[in-house]
């Protein structure tokens, strides 16, 4: 008996050591999550490579949709940084490990947040400048040609299982789109609602239905977003607009997407100065839109687009970090 | 000569077509790769209508000699003429017409098709031709009844034993109404006892059909019962070939000899094979040419004669035959 | 040294990756509207099919399976066990998720057995053509669907066109290849009978062929199913509707229950139409099975 408690109390000295001297030391290893959208994973690159290199850190990156990310996040503390996390869908649970203190909203990923909307090819927009608004929209089915009956209008959900799919439904509803001719189609995934993007720009053909920004696509076709001719109403978008199954929707708008930097909270006690980093890093949609299209020009990797940015945008990036990290990291380049 | 068997069951036998004789011209069998040829140099003249029975051990070649003759195995060199036909010469949609209205296949695994019953079987060839149904399982029934199996129409191959199976087969190969039976030891999968059964049917139904039937098997016992003409193949050559009992009497080299030697020659022998010239013995005993020695043998010591007077078929005179030549016979 | 493989340079694979899509690209511009007019009456044909389907009183479509079941069977339990199957669903909230299933896969196996099983004959008589098709057969099993999935979008079009394209790609080989082989392992003496007789090669393969392959042939029927099943789900990657999108819903959004339930409905589809397939090839050769009277011959 005693010598079980004398083990344990030689166990937790060592572990107490060990801790201490983690937040003394630069952050060891850590994992950083790599969702499996385009601007998510320019930004885990980017921070893979400024942490390894300017702060040698370990990065393990592990990919993930945003709902499994931050369920294990706060579940299992695994894994430690989610960059880029979209929070709109999961504001609720995330509000409360936040209140718990599970997680920390380290700093703001995407500075003027993430742009969704009912987007249109820029060639239909100029052809027709009297559509403006998805209701204008809306009264033109002729425009925007179902793939499976050309009599009728669609417009393109977002992909299955994402948040703004109960979002895009009810608003359909809401516009009585139905009535109007027009039928939602479900693409499945984001490479195939890509897939019909493309399509409609080398067709020529009009196309109507959820985008968002920043998106490489979004940087390699011109698309112009739809006004929803309603301000964003909160109350509408907790009761009606993003529940599932909601009776009777009325029109609304987006919000701006808030887009943070999320940590656990055993990496913001042992991070130290990579903490600090993720805290001040922060980009906006133009930049990252911009970095995208070269990415797709190039058939680049996350990676090379990541290297690519630090290598041309020095002025965005050297505000992060402390000139003796930079150095580092330009070395490294 | 080939003896004669019990008699059939009765039924009316149709007419047969005359059946042509089958000559076999330097024909010659290589498969690629193989060190010697199957076959070589292989001339024979097998008589219409009658049963010719070719024999060899394992390997000899026999097998393949079978396909040639309806050409299921393209030869490497020779002819086969059948009739006027020069069989290795036809195209090949004359060749599977030849086929269908001259030759009659009967297989050692019976190759009887699974999927059909015996009735559908046995009518297989009319069908092929595009008879209507209904007439060909007609003329299939009453085949079946001259083998034996009335009553079995809706079996399935499955079901039957070996024996069975294979007078299906028979059955089918008659029912195809062919002048030419081509029989690949058809007899060989069976027991002994029904081996017996089904040479008496063959013999039975060839005295009324009278096919020029091409018979293989390597068993000698059989050979000699049913031949009229007897052929023997070692190593894809023609080693004898000839009247059946001459092969015993006189075999053509040592090996042939050492073959022969195991045969019950008294019950396979007969009279007229020993008959020597010579008018009738006064007081001897009178033997039918066509009985075997063993009952010559018999016939003389129940007599207590030394000699016997052999008459033929339509009571003259063929000759005498002495004890002694019928012991030294069977004890050789 | 390093242990890195010498790679080419990567700008002139960008420049390769770049060639390729441009070239697909001005396919895609060039044809494109042809390729999808060609596909029309597929697509005709598979709203349908699905419309009907959809359109059944379900008190008759329960009949129907039952009696579709018992026909190829005539055993009353796995009848009754179908319908129930199928009823099963339907208490779930599945009906028409399940029945838009049903359609694809129905559509899909009767064009993979309609292109597969004379492919399989022409195979089985001509070794050439197996050599050929072989590579072919291979690469339409392994390759990654959605990696042909995207371009068939963007030339189709989303929508069940492109669906029903992956489906069969990846069903018909097994129908192919069964095909052949249960051709090859015919019967030699058989065979040789019906040469013996005379039989034309058309008697041969009607007559002896295709009825002693029918075995293997049932096997290959079976596996297409199975594979169009298997699809659904990739299917649903490109908007088919059906019981694949509530799975992929599932996935996204870490809803166990709901990709259980949807998992475990396309499983009882292929159970059940595992189940009367087989039944129905078992009946057709029973006949086969050696049922030896005892004594003699």
């Amino acid at each position: 008996m005693t010598s079980t408690r004398l083990l344990r109390r030689h166990l937790l000295t060592l572990l107490l050591a060990l801790a201490a001297s983690g937040t003394a030391q630069a952050c060891g290893r850590l994992t950083l999550a790599n969702m499996n959208w385009q601007s998510a994973e320019l930004l885990a690159q980017v921070d893979r490579l400024i942490l390894q290199a300017g702060y040698g850190c370990q990065v393990d990156l592990v990919p993930g949709d945003t709902l499994p990310t931050l369920t294990s996040m706060m579940a299992k503390g695994q894994p430690d940084v989610a960059p880029e996390a979209w929070i709109n869908g999961v504001r609720e649970p995330m509000l409360k490990a936040v209140a718990a203190g599970r997680l920390h909203l380290a700093g703001t990923a995407l500075r003027d947040g993430g742009i969704e909307g009912w987007w249109i090819p820029k060639f239909v927009a100029d052809a027709h400048p009297e559509i403006r608004s998805i209701a204008d929209a809306l009264k033109r089915p002729d425009l925007f040609p179902a793939p499976e009956n050309r009599q009728q209008g669609a417009v393109h959900n977002c992909p299955a299982g994402w948040q703004c799919q109960i979002v895009m439904a009810n608003l359909f509803k809401a516009h009585g789109a139905a009535a109007k001719g027009f039928v939602l189609v479900d693409p499945g995934t984001a490479a195939a609602l890509d897939g019909t993007v493309a399509r409609a720009h080398q067709r020529q053909q009009g196309w109507l239905g959820y985008y968002w920004s920043p998106t490489a696509l979004l940087g390699q076709y011109a698309m112009v977003k739809l006004a929803e001719g309603v301000p964003h109403d909160n109350a509408e978008w907790q009761r009606c607009t993003s529940v599932a199954g909601c009776a009777a929707p009325k029109p609304n708008a987006w919000p701006r997407a808030e887009v943070y930097t999320l940590v656990t909270d055993r990496f913001k006690l042992a991070g130290g100065p990579a903490y600090a980093y993720l805290a001040r890093r922060s980009w906006d949609s133009a930049t990252v839109n911009a970095m995208l299209a070269w990415m797709v020009a190039q058939q680049a990797t996350g990676e090379q687009g990541a290297r690519q940015f630090l290598k041309t945008r020095p002025e965005l990036w050297q505000a992060w970090v402390d000139p003796a990290v930079a150095a580092r990291v330009r070395a490294a380049l | 000569m080939a003896e004669h068997a019990p008699a059939p069951a009765p039924a009316p036998a149709p007419a047969p077509a005359p059946a042509p004789a089958l000559q076999l011209q330097g024909l010659g069998k290589r498969y690629a790769g193989a060190a010697r040829p199957a076959l070589d140099g292989v001339d024979l003249q097998l008589p219409a209508g009658a049963i010719s029975v070719v024999m060899g051990l394992s390997g000899s070649g026999k097998s393949t000699l079978l396909r040639l003759v309806n050409r299921l195995v393209e030869p490497s060199a020779g002819r086969v003429l059948c009739g006027a036909v020069d069989v290795t010469a036809l195209a090949a949609e004359p060749l599977r017409q030849w086929r269908q209205q001259t030759t009659a296949m009967v297989f050692q695994g019976y190759a009887l098709l699974p999927h059909r019953n015996v009735l559908q079987n046995v009518a297989y060839p009319l069908r092929l031709r595009g008879m209507p149904a209904a007439e060909a399982a007609g003329q299939a029934r009453q085949w079946l009844q001259r083998v034996g199996l009335a009553g079995s129409d809706v079996a399935w191959p499955a079901a039957l034993s070996g024996g069975m199976q294979q007078r299906v087969g028979l059955a089918r190969a008659l029912a195809a109404d062919a002048p030419v039976l081509l029989m690949d030891e058809p007899f060989a999968a069976l027991d002994p006892l029904y081996r017996r059964e089904m040479q008496d049917l063959l013999l039975g139904l060839q005295q009324q059909l009278r096919k020029t039937v091409v018979f293989i098997t390597h068993d000698l016992d059989e050979a000699l019962r049913l031949a009229d003409h007897l052929v023997l193949l070692r190593d894809g050559r023609v080693v004898q070939q000839g009247d059946p009992a001459a092969t015993v009497l006189q075999p053509a080299d040592a090996q042939v000899a050492d073959f022969v030697r195991g045969l019950h020659r008294g019950r396979l022998l007969r009279c007229a094979a020993l008959a020597q010239p010579g008018g009738p013995v006064p007081g001897a005993p009178v033997l039918a040419a066509s009985a075997t020695l063993a009952e010559a043998a018999r016939a003389m010591l129940d007599a207590g004669s030394g000699q016997a007077n052999v008459q033929a078929a339509d009571g003259s005179h063929l000759g005498r035959l002495t004890l002694d030549a019928v012991v030294r016979q069977l004890a050789a | 040294m390093t242990t890195g493989f010498p790679a080419l340079d990567a700008d002139t694979l960008t420049a390769l990756k770049q060639a390729i899509d441009q070239g697909f690209l001005a396919f895609s511009q060039r044809h494109g509207v042809a390729i999808e007019t060609a596909f029309t009456p597929l697509q005709r044909l598979l709203i349908g099919v699905e419309q009907a389907l959809l359109a059944t009183p379900w008190p008759l479509l329960l009949a129907a399976v039952a009696a579709l079941a018992w026909g190829a069977s005539r055993r009353w339990p796995l009848a009754l066990g179908s319908a129930a199957t199928l009823a099963l669903l339907g208490l779930f909230g599945l009906w028409d998720d399940t029945l838009k299933t049903l359609a694809m896969v129905l559509v899909a196996t009767a064009l993979a057995v309609a292109i597969g099983a004379p492919l399989g004959v022409a195979m089985a008589r001509a070794p050439r053509l197996q050599r050929l098709l072989n590579p072919l057969l291979d690469l339409m099993q392994t390759l990654p669907s959605f990696v042909y999935l995207i371009p068939a979008v963007m030339l189709l079009g989303i929508g069940r066109v492109p669906g029903l394209l992956a489906v069969v790609v990846y069903a018909l080989p097994p129908m192919v290849r069964l095909t052949s082989l249960g051709l090859r392992e015919v019967d030699r003496d058989v065979l040789e009978a019906a040469d013996a007789y005379g039989a034309t090669p058309w008697q041969k393969l009607w007559g002896v062929q295709l009825p002693l392959a029918l075995p293997t042939l049932m096997a290959g029927i079976n596996q297409t199913i199975m594979m169009a099943l298997a699809m659904v789900v990739v299917a649903a990657m490109i908007g088919v509707q059906g019981l694949g999108q509530p799975v992929l819903r599932a996935i996204n959004n870490q809803y166990f229950a709901l990709g259980l339930f949807n998992g475990l409905a396309i499983v009882a589809i292929a159970v059940v139409f595992d189940r009367i397939a087989q039944a129905w090839g078992w009946r057709l050769q029973r006949h086969r099975q050696p049922q030896r009277q005892p004594g003699h011959g």
